[in-house]
């Protein structure tokens, strides 16, 4: 049967289409020219002036420090979560439960950072750090209950039947059995939240106030008022980063056979 | 019923904490826009007390009007062209063999792992006046030298394809990926020629991927902020620009909220459509 | 007084469905006991009701003359190897078998001996650190099965083990699990759909349907003794044959009549008196068939009949002749081959013939399930004959 290859080559341009820009962006970081329209020589220059960016080291602790508490919390919070939805899931409350948690998912953020927003200004809290910490666990919640819920409905219960026929209660059985089956899930909800609370953009945006700077807002100002270069050696150490990160999380997340 | 009672107690101890979080922190305040939407603004940016029509009156502006059509049309622009391209790569990837299929997945799913901002930047270089592809394009004699790719909802469109198709390609592919085969042979068979096949018993087949993927679309597309205020200039504004201007620039939080309101409502439109047509067993089940 | 594990009265409702109503058994020490049916019949709710993960409305479960039905599963001595074996997915072989003892506390070298002995008896010691992905359908069902027998429990509950492997490792196991059983003589409580292993394990086999126990009896009892018709068609291939008691021969044997055909004997050990309605049930292999008219004797039922449907199947051959308005299905050994013997073919006229005693009557007091008979389809055009179904 003669198939037609035109998929496969939309496949490939896809591909290409996803890489390019940002092959661009890494190779121009090594460019020692300002403007980036002609190679003018490799040079490593805009790494060493980044080195000398202090503004630049504050909001990348600010981001580090909120994406470290929002996902212990959002894990918390998720966890028990996607438990309740997992285990009571007929209930109208856990209907009730569902649609909330999957709504910060389909809403867009704007709409989420402005209603925040709004919520700060009426009852009159002061924007900062601790207004973004917030905001970040509200998204990071849904994304954590749904990563962990989706492993629990694979989740064999007849487990834990065995596990109680051989004797152990419940306090051992969940110790013993349960969580250790959860936790590859729980890990991959917790690095998803991590890496959406360092990223997260417009939400952040509208409830930091003019105070405090996360490295998401540093890159902006830098896009709308700075200089092209520098933006460009950031991004390719975020790209090395966030590169690792996953590889690290597709060798956690036992994959399923 | 002692059993009956614990049972409850249980979830409510373990629905407890994210019922109460989600509820503080993002149905009130979607509710509080809602509010706000008809109240009027004071002139230093605070919140008057009363009621009025004012801000919903504002929104019939002809430059409101503008920007709600101009978002509309970027949208439906961007979803057509996802849909377009996804559907050839998940039908190519659930058919390739395993090894390839994961190979090909990591690179899909990477670009979702790096900074937004970053990658919309990176187009900001790629489609200056003196970059690249403006070169290559004025080469092939395409457009004029002067024309600028940048600052127009053209390039909204373009970047905005570039930011969500992985997010349609995912839902498209993981629908092909359960899709039996076996029934295109079965057509083909009964005499339906490849691309007949192809619209008539795999699109119908991976109907729920293709609901979803639009969903996964369409909806950030209407909010979308980054994109038009980086590559869209005044030209490329989208309401979520709009709403953002109403807020740091006016500092007219209830016009913002009215905007916001009017952002809600054609959001939650297709979901409604989607749940309405699921509970009378006609949709496809995916919420 | 050897009853070990003895459901009294035991009833269980799930919603609007009553799985269990007033189920009485008695299984014996040391004994193999299956409990068989069809999907839905209520077995593995049984089951479930003897290891402690569902509670019955009423009645109790007794283990060794102890109460056991207000103990919770942990607090039982008793293991059940679950369908789909439900292994720990991120312990290894050794570690899942050590699981019961370790939780018991016992102290570390007996567990380890007791492992050891475990991986000895399923021959899997060189497996033992493997995790349970990399094992086959087979070596998990050994695990599980040495996972609960290593805490020595008064039995050993099985919910159709074998139902999940494919049919030459089915059989393998079965005699693997008839070894395990002599070896270590534990009681076994198997519940099954397959009459084969069933009747090829067990000691005593207890047929259950729609939550009622049909019969409770040996193998042999079940097959040649059915005293309901849904055993009878359960059990085996069997003929159902409508009819209607008409007298009686002598103090044993009534005759009936069955679709027009007067003076058929059959034995009777249901009490059931002239004119009341009866299946006539016999078995395709106790009926004879040949060209040739056979002697008339006492107890002896004839009847001329013509060959519909002749399948061969090498070491034996299914008949279906048809006397009169009754249908009949014959099978016939091959035990040994006759060159020139003319073989019997379509369309031809035979006699069939069996003794009294080989029939069984059964009180029509329901309708049996279609899909248990097997009758041939109805020829296109043809209409209801009249007798079975």
């Amino acid at each position: 049967m003669r198939r037609s290859r035109l998929p496969i080559w939309i496949t490939v341009g896809a591909m290409v289409f996803f890489y390019l820009p940002i092959a661009i962006l890494v190779v121009n970081s090594f460019n020692a020219s300002r403007f980036g329209t002609g190679w003018q020589g490799f040079s490593l220059r805009w790494y060493a002036q980044l080195l000398h960016e202090p503004e630049i080291w504050l909001a990348a602790r600010n981001s580090l420090l909120i994406a470290v508490g929002a996902t212990a919390l959002s894990v918390v919070l998720g966890t028990a979560a996607a438990f309740a939805l997992h285990r009571f899931g007929r209930s109208r409350l856990q209907r009730f439960h569902y649609a909330l948690v999957y709504m910060p998912l389909v809403v867009p953020e704007i709409l989420m950072g402005i209603s925040l927003l709004m919520a700060f200004a009426a009852t009159g809290v002061g924007l900062g750090l601790g207004t973004i910490f917030l905001a970040h666990v509200t998204f990071c919640v849904s994304f954590v209950a749904m990563t962990v819920l989706a492993r629990l409905q694979d989740f064999d219960d007849a487990v834990v039947e065995a596990a109680r026929d051989l004797g152990a209660g419940w306090r051992v059985t969940f110790r013993r059995v349960v969580l250790p089956m959860i936790a590859p899930g729980i890990a991959a909800g917790a690095l998803l939240a991590f890496t959406l609370s360092i990223d997260d953009f417009v939400i952040t945006f509208f409830v930091a106030g003019p105070g405090s700077t996360t490295l998401p807002i540093r890159i902006y100002s830098m896009i709308k008022f700075g200089s092209p270069p520098l933006i460009n050696a950031l991004s390719s150490i975020l790209l090395l980063v966030t590169f690792t990160a996953v590889i690290l999380s597709q060798r956690i997340s036992s994959p399923r056979r | 019923m002692k059993a009956g009672a614990r049972k409850r107690a249980a979830e409510w101890l373990a629905s407890g904490p994210s019922l109460l979080w989600l509820c503080l922190f993002f149905l009130v305040p979607t509710l509080l826009v809602f509010v706000l939407a008809f109240r009027p603004a004071t002139p230093f940016g605070g919140i008057g007390a009363g009621w009025t029509l004012a801000n919903i009156r504002r929104l019939a502006d002809p430059a409101m009007l503008t920007v709600a059509r101009r978002t509309l049309e970027i949208s439906l622009a961007t979803t057509f062209i996802c849909l377009v391209l996804a559907v050839p790569v998940g039908y190519t990837l659930a058919r390739i063999s395993a090894k390839w299929r994961n190979f090909f997945l990591m690179l899909v799913i990477i670009p979702f792992w790096t900074n937004f901002l970053i990658r919309v930047f990176a187009w900001k270089t790629l489609l200056h006046p003196e970059g690249p592809i403006k070169q290559v394009l004025v080469f092939l004699g395409l457009v004029p030298s002067g024309a600028s790719l940048l600052y127009r909802p053209e390039a909204v469109v373009l970047v905005s394809v570039y930011a969500f198709l992985p997010f349609t390609i995912l839902p498209i592919y993981a629908a092909a990926e359960k899709f039996d085969f076996r029934l295109m042979e079965a057509a083909r068979d009964l005499g339906a020629r490849p691309f007949a096949a192809f619209r008539k018993v795999f699109l119908p087949g991976i109907r729920r991927g293709l609901v979803t993927a639009v969903l996964f679309v369409f909806i950030p597309a209407l909010g979308s902020y980054i994109i038009p205020d980086i590559v869209g200039g005044p030209g490329g504004e989208m309401i979520g620009n709009k709403i953002a201007q109403r807020v740091f620039v006016d500092r007219n939080l209830p016009l913002a909220s009215a905007l916001s309101v009017v952002l809600i409502l054609s959001v939650l439109a297709p979901l409604v459509a989607i749940l309405f047509l699921q509970r009378r067993g006609e949709g496809p089940e995916i919420l | 007084m050897n009853e070990f594990l003895e459901f009294k009265g035991v009833s269980k409702r799930f919603g609007s469905n009553q799985a269990v109503t007033d189920v009485s058994l008695q299984i014996r020490k040391g004994e193999v006991f299956s409990l068989l049916g069809p999907s839905g019949c209520g077995k593995t709710t049984m089951l479930r009701l003897a290891a402690g993960f569902e509670r019955p409305d009423t009645g109790r479960v007794l283990l060794d003359g102890e109460d056991i039905t207000d103990l919770p599963p942990e607090k039982r001595k008793l293991n059940t190897i679950f369908q789909s074996y439900a292994l720990f997915p991120h312990m290894t072989v050794r570690e899942n078998i050590a699981f019961g003892l370790r939780v018991a506390k016992r102290p570390k070298s007996e567990i380890d001996d007791e492992v050891d002995r475990m991986l000895r008896l399923i021959r899997m010691a060189d497996q033992a650190a493997k995790k349970p992905d990399l094992l086959s359908g087979g070596q998990k069902q050994r695990v599980a099965i040495a996972r609960a027998l290593v805490n020595r429990p008064r039995v050993l509950l099985l919910d159709e083990p074998l139902a999940a492997l494919d049919l030459k490792l089915r059989q393998r196991m079965l005699i693997e699990l008839d070894m395990i059983h002599d070896e270590v003589g534990i009681t076994f409580l198997y519940v099954t759909h397959d009459q084969g292993e069933a009747m090829g394990l067990s000691d005593r086999i207890a047929v259950m349907d729609s939550g009622r126990i049909e019969q409770v009896g040996t193998p042999v009892e079940i097959y040649e003794a059915p005293r309901t018709s849904f055993v009878a068609a359960f059990i085996g291939d069997t003929n159902f044959l409508e009819g209607e008691v008409t007298g009686l021969e002598d103090t044993e044997y009534s005759r009936l009549e069955i679709a027009g055909v007067p003076d058929i004997v059959c034995f009777n050990d249901k009490a059931i008196g002239p004119g009341q309605p009866v299946f006539l049930s016999i078995r395709p292999e106790k009926i004879h068939i040949s060209r040739d008219k056979p002697e008339a004797a006492r107890l002896r039922n004839m009847l001329p009949a013509v060959v519909e449907d002749v399948i061969y199947l090498g070491s034996t051959t299914k008949y279906w002749v048809r006397a009169g308005e009754i249908r009949i299905q014959i099978l016939r050994q091959h035990s040994r081959f006759f060159l020139d013997e003319k073989p019997i073919r379509w369309n031809d006229e035979v006699w069939v013939w069996w003794h009294g005693d080989d029939g069984f009557m059964l009180e029509r007091y329901r309708e049996v399930d279609e899909d248990l008979l097997a009758v041939p389809p109805r020829k296109v055009g043809e209409s209801d004959g009249g007798n079975g179904r």
